[in-house]
């Protein structure tokens, strides 16, 4: 399969992206790694006549327990001796991601935009033709619910970082042509599947801030699939707790891979709780409650609905104990 | 060179751990397969294909496809209407599809251009009219009759869309049934399989001016493809020649002449310029021919003695759009169900539907593997019925060797007896199964294979292998085998054949393999058939020369010593030709050589095998899983379960194999393993989706084979039984080693935590579901719990 003809733009600064990107929006996509653009371009996912490389903006390449560029590499950040002391369950969540080879291109910029995945969506054009088109690739309709009454896209969001990095409370940077600004990341992702989140075309993300208050947490990561390498999460649950003794001060749970966007479970209520397995039920059966993942990837949706349960239950006892 | 060894040390080559000769180019990234080869002037082919599962062609209009620049050719179905199919009985087939699409990806007009964007853009050029017609995905519309012009093919004799009934009885089943101290029954469902190999197909067309056609393929039969262009173009077969580059595996999937084989050379002819096309791992999905999807009941009978009386089997095979080896697979699936066991009646009903999904055909352990399951699962619950461990059941049911099965297979070397015995005396099976806690156990799965179909699927008394050997001056040996090295290591067996016979390293021997000008004809690398029949036709090649030799040897000891020594007393090794009584006594092989050609010139010699007349029983179909031996096996698993998520680890397979003779434990062990990878990944993970007949993960992200990660350690038992008629006593390993582990990791499962799956592959999510459904039903725990 060949890649499409697109003009390779390869700037040398934030600034100077930002102003291509002025010029070129909307027909222009970001590339960093390229592990999840290029082959989506060479099926014709949404092909673009320029892409703008970030590979010469080093800028972007920061790499600190505070602060993490785009352009770090999957394989930095998990190798990363800092990172590993400080922050043990953002490199246990990179190192599962994709294969090594991959993570030696992919960044960390490239997986908090990884683009929704799905059954009807990932595939070439002749297969999307033989359906009738998959609405994410201006089709008519979403194949995952073809009867829902709003047409919305149900491909599910698949990052592993996005939802450590959500329960250590960072934000990401972005700039653009208004300049900078800097949003939480769990108001970073926007339902539905092609929306994605609240870049609008033209801006970039430009690095994560983790604040001094995520060193009081402990984190931890459960990924589902069906190897042990390669796959994308079938399901990924994080959680972060601060603890005093046996109290819990703060409980942050979030999963990826079960809908368009991580999902944050808000858990204002469970904030200051004597630490028990009740505690910890209650906290899986919650899950449970708000998790509904749809048939767009492998293995049921009632299975992976489970899964989150169990492993969010698993995740928390191994995190208070 | 070295000294001769002395005479008591064996043999030189045979049963050595050799490297195969094929294994450094291919490490290091000098073999050439079909993808690297570029002539001047290639051209570039692609496909346009279908995007209906059943649709009736109006019309196509390829004027503005060809009217492109860059565009050389464009074909359609029309101009080759010509059925072809790899099994006489069934041509079903064409180059591309002629009035009627029967697939979501079936060829519809193909196109040769300056380059691959060109030849992209010409396929968006083609206009095609359909008429969509109803598509029949599930084998269970299948069999409900339907208007003759919606058949999928209107040859059948069937008023729905059955493509092959098979019915065979033997012996009072039901009164077995009536009798039975105990019986096992279940409904299974297996799902279809990619055959996954890692070198999507390619193929390279060149009709010269000469009007001769050059055809390179990754093909395991290139014989068939030879057959297949002459019947569809319309040439004589000495007008085509067809090579078989490097292959990147082919597990079965590269055995069928192919359609888009024919399409590239109908390119070429049209243009008079090489054509090559290579296909995308999705279109490998559309080509398939994987293991069948099936479904199958299954009864099982024991009397109180824990004598096996009954087998009663009912198998649908989905086949897809096409018969490819289907009518094959729909006896298989019957008649290779029994062994290693002695069953007194059986009855057997196969039925093979087409189906509009791209069609299934022969892959690696070829019908053989899905009935194994059932059967090995239901042996276990038996054996729990009459109190017996399932060990203790099978061992009261083994055949014997030199007997025969109720169908009338001829058993000669077996040794399923020793294979059991190691595979559960090294696993501490009577220590540990039924004892494990919770969440672990050990289960066993035995099986045969048949090593080379006795029935060529053409029926010719041409030999099924022959083999060319030719030394000149310079000493090496030059091979001519048409069996078709595909990964499997069939060239360094026949030079292992050579060197071994002659006496000299390996290295001397050098393998031109399948190029249809230079070497003999062999009927492929499929069933298993390759060691036993190339081997043997290898062997009495290489003993011709080898009397050759001996005679000047003779000629060369007389000159030199008071004696001489007759050449029935010489034997060859190390390069030297020696008398075997008396070492001292020598010539080397170059000397002999040297004088054998002397006013001779070259020295050529050909060998051939053809499997001995085997057919005793009459019933239709007698022949079907006819081989001249078979391989056995016994294989014990020890696997974990997560009862909370269904995971299912494999820690360790002991897998005990009787393969007649280890020629080369290098590439016996490769094939034991390889086999038990692949056989986890249908029994764990492997698993052909469908949406509406679209598969709906034809890639290697999504359609998911183990990962190394997974692959538990291995312990390769070789049981060697010298079979009689075997090339140094030597029977297949293929194909034969993949079925066992299958049931060995289903009955382990059940050791672990009690629960039965009916359904491959068994997923975490099925695995969950069943314990879900047991924790729901306490009456029916575990007895070890």
């Amino acid at each position: 399969m060949l890649l499409p003809a697109f003009a390779l733009h390869q700037p040398t600064s934030v600034d100077g992206a930002v102003a291509l990107a002025a010029r070129l929006a909307p027909d222009f996509d970001w590339v960093a790694g390229g592990t999840d653009l290029l082959p989506n371009y060479k099926q014709r996912l949404n092909a673009r006549p320029h892409v703008v490389s970030l590979a010469r903006v080093a800028e972007l390449r920061d790499l600190s327990t505070s602060r993490i560029g785009a352009l770090v590499r999957l394989r930095d950040l998990e190798r990363d001796p800092a990172i590993r002391a400080t922050f043990p369950a953002l490199a246990d969540a990179a190192s599962q991601i994709a294969s090594t080879t991959l993570r030696e291109s992919g960044t960390v910029g490239g997986n908090l935009c990884l683009d929704n995945r799905c059954y009807y969506f990932n595939q070439s054009e002749l297969w999307r033709d033989a359906k009738g088109g998959c609405l994410k690739v201006a089709g008519p309709i979403c194949l995952v619910v073809p009867t829902q009454k709003e047409n919305i896209c149900w491909a599910a969001y698949s990052g592993d970082l996005a939802p450590v990095l959500q329960v250590l409370g960072a934000s990401v940077g972005i700039a653009g042509p208004d300049g900078r600004r800097t949003v939480p990341l769990v108001e970073f992702f926007q339902p539905d599947g092609i929306r994605r989140n609240v870049l609008a075309r033209g801006e970039l993300l430009t690095h994560v801030e983790i604040p001094e208050t995520a060193k009081a947490y402990r984190a931890g990561y459960r990924k589902l699939r069906q190897r042990d390498t390669i796959d994308f999460p079938i399901l990924g649950v994080a959680a972060a707790v601060h603890l005093e003794g046996d109290t819990v001060r703060d409980v942050r749970v979030s999963l990826t891979a079960v809908d368009t966007i991580p999902v944050w479970i808000d858990l204002a209520d469970e904030r200051d709780k004597r630490m028990s397995l009740a505690w910890i039920e209650r906290i899986a059966a919650r899950v449970l409650e708000r998790v509904q993942p749809v048939k767009n990837v492998s293995l049921r949706p009632g299975y992976r609905r489970k899964m989150a349960a169990v492993l969010t239950r698993r995740l928390l006892v191994a995190l208070t104990t | 060179m070295k000294e001769p060894r002395s005479p008591a040390s064996g043999f030189n080559i045979v049963g050595k751990r050799t490297p195969l000769v094929d294994a450094l180019p291919k490490a290091a990234g000098t073999a050439v397969y079909v993808d690297d080869i570029k002539l001047p002037g290639m051209l570039v082919a692609r496909v346009l294909r279908s995007p209906h599962a059943h649709a009736r062609i109006r019309a196509i209009d390829t004027s503005k496809a060809e009217a492109l620049p860059g565009v050389r050719a464009v074909v359609t179905g029309a101009e080759a209407p010509t059925k072809f199919g790899v099994l006489p009985l069934s041509k079903d087939e064409t180059a591309m599809a002629v009035d009627r699409a029967r697939f979501v990806g079936h060829e519809v007009a193909a196109v040769a251009a300056d380059d691959e964007e060109i030849a992209d853009a010409a396929l968006r050029l083609i206009a095609v009219d359909y008429e969509v017609l109803p598509a029949f995905v599930e084998p269970e519309q299948a069999v409900k009759p339907v208007p003759p012009e919606h058949k999928i093919h209107d040859y059948t004799k069937f008023p729905d869309n059955t493509h092959r009934l098979v019915q065979h009885a033997f012996g009072d089943l039901d009164g077995a049934f009536r009798s039975a101290a105990a019986t096992a029954d279940g409904r299974f469902k297996m799902a279809g399989l990619s055959h996954a190999f890692t070198e999507p197909h390619a193929v390279l067309a060149h009709f010269e001016p000469t009007g001769r056609l050059t055809v390179w393929s990754c093909q395991q039969v290139p014989h068939y493809l030879h057959r297949a262009l002459a019947e569809v173009l319309g040439m004589p077969m000495h007008r085509i020649r067809v090579i078989k580059p490097t292959v990147g595996g082919g597990f079965g999937g590269k055995s069928d002449p192919f359609p888009h084989e024919i399409l590239v050379a109908m390119l070429s002819r049209k243009c008079g310029r090489p054509v090559k096309l290579r296909l995308d791992r999705e279109e490998v999905y559309f080509v398939h021919r994987g293991r069948h999807p099936t479904k199958t009941k299954l009864a099982i009978a024991a009397d109180a003695d824990g004598k096996l009386t009954g087998m009663d089997l009912d198998v649908v095979i989905d086949g897809g759009a096409f018969g490819s080896f289907g009518i094959i697979s729909s006896y298989y699936n019957g008649v290779l169900s029994q062994a290693p066991y002695r069953f007194e009646t059986f009855r057997y009903n196969g039925r093979r539907v087409y189906t509009n999904k791209p069609p299934s055909g022969a892959m690696r352990g070829h019908g053989a593997v899905n009935t194994r399951f059932a059967l090995e699962t239901l042996l276990d619950e038996l054996a729990e019925k009459l109190g017996l461990d399932p060990v203790e059941l099978r061992r009261r049911n083994l055949i014997p060797p030199n007997s025969t099965t109720i169908n009338g297979f001829r058993i000669t070397s077996n040794g399923i007896a020793q294979c059991i015995d190691e595979c559960t005396r090294r696993s501490g099976w009577a220590e540990r199964r039924g004892k494990l806690p919770y969440g672990r156990g050990l289960g066993i799965g035995c099986g045969f294979y048949i090593s080379g179909s006795a029935l060529p699927i053409h029926w010719t008394k041409l030999p099924q292998s022959t083999v060319h050997l030719k030394i000149d001056m310079d000493g090496g040996i030059t091979l001519h085998t048409g069996a078709s090295e595909i990964g499997q290591g069939s060239d360094t067996m026949a030079a292992q054949m050579v060197a071994e016979v002659l006496g000299v390293p390996i290295d001397m021997v050098r393998v031109v393999a399948v190029d249809t000008d230079l070497s003999p004809v062999d009927l492929g690398s499929y069933s298993s058939r390759v060691t036993f029949m190339n081997g043997n036709a290898a062997i009495e090649a290489a003993s011709k020369i080898r009397d050759k030799l001996g005679r000047a040897a003779e000629i060369l000891l007389a000159q030199r010593t008071k004696y001489g020594v007759p050449r029935e007393y010489l034997d060859f090794a190390d390069g030297w030709i020696y008398a075997r009584t008396n070492p001292e006594l020598r010539v080397s092989y170059m000397e002999a050589l040297t004088l054998a050609l002397e006013n001779n010139g070259a020295l050529v010699a050909k060998g051939v095998y053809q499997s001995p007349p085997l057919e005793v029983a009459t019933h239709k179909g007698a022949a079907a899983g006819l081989s001249p031996t078979y391989s056995f096996s016994a294989y014990v698993a020890d696997v974990e379960v997560d009862p909370d998520t269904g995971y299912v680890r494999v820690h360790k397979i002991w897998a005990a194999h009787d393969c007649g003779r280890s020629l080369n434990p290098i590439a016996v062990e490769g094939q034991i393993e390889g086999s038990i990878h692949m056989g986890l990944g249908q029994a764990l993970m492997e698993e052909l989706r469908f949406n509406k007949g679209q598969p709906l993960e034809p890639n290697l992200l999504d359609y998911r084979t183990l990962s190394a990660k997974q692959m538990p350690e291995v312990e390769v038992i070789v049981v060697e039984t010298n079979d009689p008629e075997g090339p140094f006593g030597a029977k297949e390993v293929g194909e034969g080693p993949l079925a066992p582990v299958i049931p060995a990791v289903a009955n382990a499962i059940y050791d672990a935590v009690g629960v039965r799956l009916r359904e491959l592959p068994m997923t975490p999510d099925r695995v969950l579901e069943a314990i879900d459904q047991k924790r729901d039903k306490p009456a029916l725990a575990h007895a070890a719990e």
